[in-house]
């Protein structure tokens, strides 16, 4: 069996107090004097390496273990306990969060120490660091948790603090706005995680809700629960890990900074669903109809997006379409019960996304916040070490052999296949190649042919050491990740074995077939990419398709005009038609009839005393005709 | 025997439900009042005397009592509102009027 | 340390509050009177806390016979879900002495009389004596409305008066029924609130009288559709009126649900309990909607109250432990996160002269401490893990749906609706740029920094510890439902006659 052990809690503890000391710390002395930007650069990377560093002391805890009892569980205390509800404020290590955990922190770290850079001069540094902790400590939780409803606790504090990040240039309106929407879709998807959930909690939750007992636990699930629990946790996933139809937040996202960019929505946050998917494989892979339904939503999610990438102009919305399309191959990967090769995605992805995401920043920080493609060019010359490892990253992100992205995407599009899916296979491949394009694309666009804003060239330099040094840092991960997951030897999916409830498949041929699929592809779309991009060219005009496409198939129109309007205008009709006039109109229709009755019963009141002492009269003597009537 | 007592009590007392009801003077409706207290008095002592019991008695002096007490307040109460109106006309005074 | 801890509880605010009046003390003194007799309710309460054992039974019990004939006793005593909503009150109250500091002598002599009456409606263990404390407490409030209320108090105190009075007297006939109904059944008067639980109602009367109270507490807490004298008083109301109502009186509206409804009216209870919960769900997503729209924002907080209240309505309906308990675990957290919500409103419509959310912005910049506090108490307040706001509506949710597939779906809709207006409220007045009404906005004075800082700790704390809470309540919501699988069960069986034959009202 595992090992309790009490170091556990403390893994998202130090980003946590970290969180609360700079957040006090700024909130005190922001409108005074404020603290120098290095104190908090300093003190906010100590949680996250003190963090990483203990991953590191799971990890080799976790190596130690024989492989069939390979968990590490710290219970810190009962969080609440209500019959038979019982939930412990419990943590869990096993070789699946171990991994999450480890590169979580890893580029954590990372991304801290580049924001130290990218932030610098910002009046709200501190704050910036105060919830980046904070995400960090969340997200930790959220992978940690013992059973679902601590990581529902991580879950809506990664939410909270990407709303946080996403309105963090706060004084203007629409990046509030992108906040405000990230939160609420996201809450959308959270009410399908708390509904299934409840689901799940009350047909086997009873004998425990962590996930060893719900795993334990899970033959008692009749088919129809859960299918019920698959879907509506899957709805979670689709919030946070922006599938169709709740992706629409993810894009607008990248109105936060850079680094969050990189962090929260590109390596961290939203591969929650995909985690979430692979944490709960143990009722996925009895639901062969939920598994299905998740690679679908995710293949075309990973189609759709592919499409608008091809055709946005801000290279902050090109890599965040791209997130959303790699999001969309993990889920196809989870879908097809290759939990590994998802998770061995979202590994790699981690790297080199953020590594793109980091590269952006460096470039968009260089020309002083331009993030329009076709105001840049040329810049090959001015930042060398940026654009390295930023076609590093895109090598990686096109699927080009050997680098990390080539093996993961790989090995979700064999699993595809060799599971018969082949219409999730045949898209992928379509999708693979449509990435190749538009990834390189916007290298071509942003550092080769002629600068296009010769002012912006100028001035633009390479970026201080705080921010290159960790962009070489992803860089070497994005080349060498995937040698974790190498085809055959399959490192990363044995170490994740224990973990994850899926079947494997062994096939040389299917295997042979999805890697020159996926060559193919990368290599094509690079070509067109080349043809159209290579030696420079004008912006173009998007007409037919292309503008359709650029205008993003009008979702965002849609849903505002269908979701958010009549919403509000159901709202106002409530309070100005519907309160007033029907709810209201009992009690006012009271108070109406006693006007009514009162003016009617006016007319009596004369105002004579011998009036009224004829109506007592008249009155006695009715009464007393009755009463000597019934005497009788 | 007891008929003739309740008859004159009853007759009494209309007469004084319809001063009361008909006349305008304050003091010709006051004394209206009185005559139907007199007329229950004496429907008091009528069927005190037929029981033999002393309860009708009893109310009957208590009757009085009341309407000298009342007596001396209503006498008061004229006086203010003749000199609040100047007239002794029920019809003046009707504050109550709906 | 005393014998009668709960009566000097109960009467120490309200001879204070009434001595207040009656002498010709000036503001200093009604405030510093006010606040010292609420911290020492404060310390009083919290020794009560700490002797609370959490056996599930009334605890410190105060029996004196009152009016023997009748059976009516001045019978006090407190259980896990009473002590914590006296708690609430005597955690919360101090601070409006301490951050409202210019207000009339009768301004604080009211607000000490209504909390001494919200303690004795909490704690009386006699329907008779609840139901003098239920008056009570509604007369503190009408004076504070309609004396020192905003420019449109008076149609507002009306109709809370009315519309309140009219529910208790329905609730006063049902007493009385319960009185008789029990000297029918048991030959002797007893008004005990814990010997009705033997009585055996059923017919048409009973479910009169069951309605009889149910409106009464609905008008209260207040349930859809009778929700209507809220917005108007809410936003009328000073302050701290607004913060009584929202953060406990509304609460003792569903306490006597609990209190009297279920155990009492068992059968009719279970038989309507869809009814109900459909109410309370309804009228979450009614207000919550309504609150998308308004335009001022203590009257968006208003609607927000409501929303919440059907959801803590609805855990009692749901008729099982886990809604239950987390119903109660909700009412402190609704009254430490939407309740301070008001405070905090009073606070901005102090120093900005306006309640319109459009003229406010910026505030977070140029006050970042009260932002802080603001965020915090609103995040709770859309129930945020690691807030109080999360533990009790997570359960609700969690037992609706075991109750009802239906009303648990709609029930997490919830989750969505409040986060739409508050964070579209918190967007317009504390993110973008200064307007002219927030632009000379200060932050909060050290004394409210430390005023409001242990009930933000407290969010904190009830959202991440809450088990030495709950442990308090359990004992008492589970003996609720200890004897209840027989109350589901029960409701086929709704002729059988009562135990002694020929005795319940409806064969007289």
């Amino acid at each position: 069996m595992g090992q309790s052990v009490n170091y556990l809690g403390l893994i998202p503890l130090f980003p946590l107090v970290g969180a609360v000391v700079i957040g006090l710390l700024h909130v005190f002395t922001c409108n005074k004097r404020r603290l120098p930007e290095k104190f908090y650069g300093l003190l906010a990377c100590v949680g996250p390496a003190l963090s990483f560093i203990l991953a590191l002391k799971v990890f080799i805890a976790l190596k130690a273990l024989p492989p069939e009892s390979r968990f590490l569980s710290h219970k810190v205390f009962t969080w609440f306990s209500v019959g038979d509800l019982h939930i412990d404020m419990g943590f869990l290590a096993d070789p699946l969060s171990c991994l999450m955990l480890l590169f979580v922190t890893f580029i954590g770290s990372l991304i801290h120490i580049y924001s130290i850079g990218y932030m610098g001069g910002d009046k709200n540094y501190g704050k910036f660091f105060a919830y980046m902790n904070l995400f960090l400590g969340s997200m930790l939780v959220l992978v940690l948790g013992d059973g679902p409803v601590v990581m529902f606790v991580g879950w809506e504090g990664v939410g909270l603090c990407s709303y946080l990040l996403i309105s963090f240039y706060s004084e203007d309106r629409s990046n509030v706005l992108a906040g405000n929407k990230a939160f609420i879709v996201n809450r959308i998807g959270d009410l399908g995680f708390v509904l299934g959930m409840a689901f799940l909690f009350w047909a086997v939750g009873a004998q425990g809700f962590d996930y060893l007992s719900l795993k334990a636990n899970v033959h008692q699930l009749t088919p129809g629960v859960a299918l019920a629990v698959c879907l509506l946790l899957f709805v979670g996933a689709t919030g946070k890990s922006a599938q169709i139809p709740l992706y629409v937040w993810l894009p607008d996202a990248m109105a936060g900074p850079t680094p969050v960019s990189a962090l929260i929505h590109a390596a961290t946050m939203v591969t929650a669903g995909v985690y979430m998917v692979a944490r709960f494989s143990f009722i996925y892979a009895h639901v062969e109809l939920a598994g299905t339904i998740v690679a679908w939503v995710g293949i075309l999610t990973a189609l759709l997006a592919a499409i608008f990438g091809m055709f946005q102009d801000d290279i902050k919305k090109i890599l965040a379409y791209s997130t959303v399309s790699q999001l969309g191959y993990m889920f196809a990967g989870v879908g097809v019960a290759a939990y590994s090769a998802g998770i061995f995605h979202v590994f790699t992805h981690a790297f080199f996304k953020a590594l793109l995401f980091l590269g952006a920043g460096s470039v968009i920080y260089a020309l002083h916040h331009e993030q329009n493609i076709w105001k840049m060019g040329g810049l090959k010359a001015k930042m060398p070490k940026t654009y390295m490892t930023m076609v590093i990253g895109a090598l990686a992100l096109a699927g080009c052999p050997p680098f990390s992205g080539f093996f993961s995407k790989d090995e979700i599009l064999y699993s595809a296949l060799a599971t018969g899916h082949i219409g999730i296979w045949l898209v992928g491949v379509l999708v693979a190649g449509m990435t190749a394009y538009y990834t390189f694309r916007m290298i071509f666009v942003v550092f080769h042919g002629e600068p296009r804003d010769h002012h912006a060239f100028e001035h633009a330099k390479e970026s201080p050491s705080v921010m290159v040094v960790p962009l070489i840092i992803l860089a070497v991960g994005a080349v060498f990740a995937g040698f974790l997951n190498f085809p055959g030897i399959m490192t990363i999916s044995h170490w994740l074995e224990p973990s994850l409830t899926e079947a494997h498949h062994g096939s040389v041929i299917l295997q042979v077939i999805a890697i020159l699929a996926s060559i193919a592809a990368f290599a094509v779309g690079i070509k067109i990419a080349y043809s159209k991009f290579g030696q420079g060219c004008p912006e173009p005009e998007f007409k037919g398709f292309a503008a359709f496409a650029y205008h993003k198939f009008y979702v965002d129109e849609l849903y505002h005009a269908v979701i958010v309007r009549p919403y509000k205008a159901i709202g106002a009709a409530i309070w100005q038609v519907v309160e007033p006039n029907i709810t209201d109109a009992p009690v006012q229709g009271a108070s109406r009839l006693y006007i009514l009755l009162g003016s009617a019963f006016k007319v009596f009141q004369v105002g004579y005393v011998r009036v009224y002492a004829i109506y007592m009269i008249v009155g006695l003597s009715i009464m007393s005709l009755f009463l000597s009537q019934s005497l009788n | 025997m007891i008929h003739n007592f309740l008859f004159l009590s009853v007759i009494l007392f209309c007469l004084g439900i319809v001063g009361v009801i008909a006349r305008r003077n304050v003091f010709t409706v006051f004394m209206s009042i009185e005559l139907m207290l007199n007329a229950a008095n004496l429907a008091f002592v009528a069927f005190s005397r037929i029981h033999e019991s002393m309860d009708g008695h009893v109310l009957a002096m208590m009757v009085m009592a009341v309407a000298a007490a009342e007596a001396a307040l209503a006498l008061a109460v004229v006086i203010l509102l003749h000199k609040h109106k100047g007239k002794l006309d029920t019809n003046v005074f009707s504050l109550l009027k709906g | 340390m005393f014998e009668h801890l709960l009566s000097v509880i109960i009467f120490l605010p309200i001879l204070a509050g009434l001595l207040l009046l009656v002498t010709p003390a000036n503001r200093m003194v009604a405030r510093s009177t006010g606040l010292i007799i609420s911290l020492a309710t404060l310390v009083l309460s919290l020794d009560l806390y700490a002797g609370f054992k959490a056996t599930g039974l009334l605890e410190y019990v105060e029996f004196t016979p009152w009016i023997p004939s009748l059976g009516i006793a001045y019978h006090l005593g407190i259980d896990g879900i009473s002590l914590f909503i006296l708690m609430a009150a005597s955690v919360l109250l101090p601070m409006v002495y301490l951050v409202f500091g210019t207000r009339e002598k009768g301004y604080y002599a009211n607000l000490l009389i209504v909390q001494g009456a919200m303690t004795g409606a909490i704690c009386a263990a006699d329907m008779v004596l609840f139901y003098i404390f239920w008056e009570i407490m509604l007369l503190p409030i009408f004076f504070m409305l309609g004396l020192y209320g905003g420019p449109k108090r008076l149609p507002a105190t009306l109709k809370i008066t009315l519309y309140t009075i009219a529910g208790s007297l329905l609730m006063l006939a049902a007493i009385v029924y319960l009185g008789v109904s029990y000297k029918a059944q048991f030959n002797e008067w007893n008004f005990a609130i814990s010997e009705m639980a033997k009585l055996n109602l059923s017919g048409r009367v009973a479910a009169l009288a069951f309605f009889g109270f149910m409106i009464a507490f609905a008008i209260k807490i207040p349930l859809f559709p009778f929700h209507t004298w809220l917005p108007d008083a809410y936003t009328e109301a000073p302050t701290s009126a607004t913060f009584v109502l929202s953060a406990i009186m509304a609460k003792i509206g569903v306490y006597g649900v609990i209190r009297f409804v279920v155990p009492v009216f068992d059968e009719q209870f279970a038989r309507f309990a869809i009814l109900l919960a459909y109410s309370g769900v309804i009228g979450m997503m009614y207000c919550g909607i309504a609150a998308i729209a308004q335009k001022d924002f203590k009257r968006m907080l208003a609607f927000s109250s409501a929303s919440h209240m059907g959801i803590i309505a609805l855990g009692v309906f749901c008729m099982n432990l886990q809604a239950l308990t987390g119903s109660i675990y909700q009412i402190v957290a609704h009254a430490t996160s939407t309740g301070v919500l008001f405070l905090f409103a009073g606070i901005l419509e102090e120093r900005t002269n306006t309640r319109t959310i459009e003229d406010l912005g910026g505030i977070a910049a140029k006050a970042p401490v009260f932002a802080m506090y603001f965020a915090i108490a609103l995040l709770a307040s859309v129930g945020l893990p690691g807030t109080s706001g999360f533990v009790g509506e997570f359960m609700i949710i969690l037992g609706a749906i075991k109750f009802n597939t239906a009303i648990g779906v709609l029930a997490g809709a919830s989750l969505i609706i409040g986060v739409c207006y508050m964070l579209w409220m918190f967007q317009r007045v504390f993110f973008e740029t200064a307007k002219p009404g927030s632009e000379q906005f200060k932050d909060l004075t050290l004394v409210e920094g430390v005023t409001f800082l242990p009930v933000i700790i407290l969010i904190i704390v009830m959202g991440i510890y809450p088990h030495p809470f709950l442990s308090k309540i359990t004992p008492t919501t589970a003996l609720q439902f200890s004897n209840s699988t027989p109350v589901v069960a029960q409701v086929p069986a709704s002729n059988v006659q009562a135990p002694v034959p020929g005795l319940t009202i409806e064969q007289k």
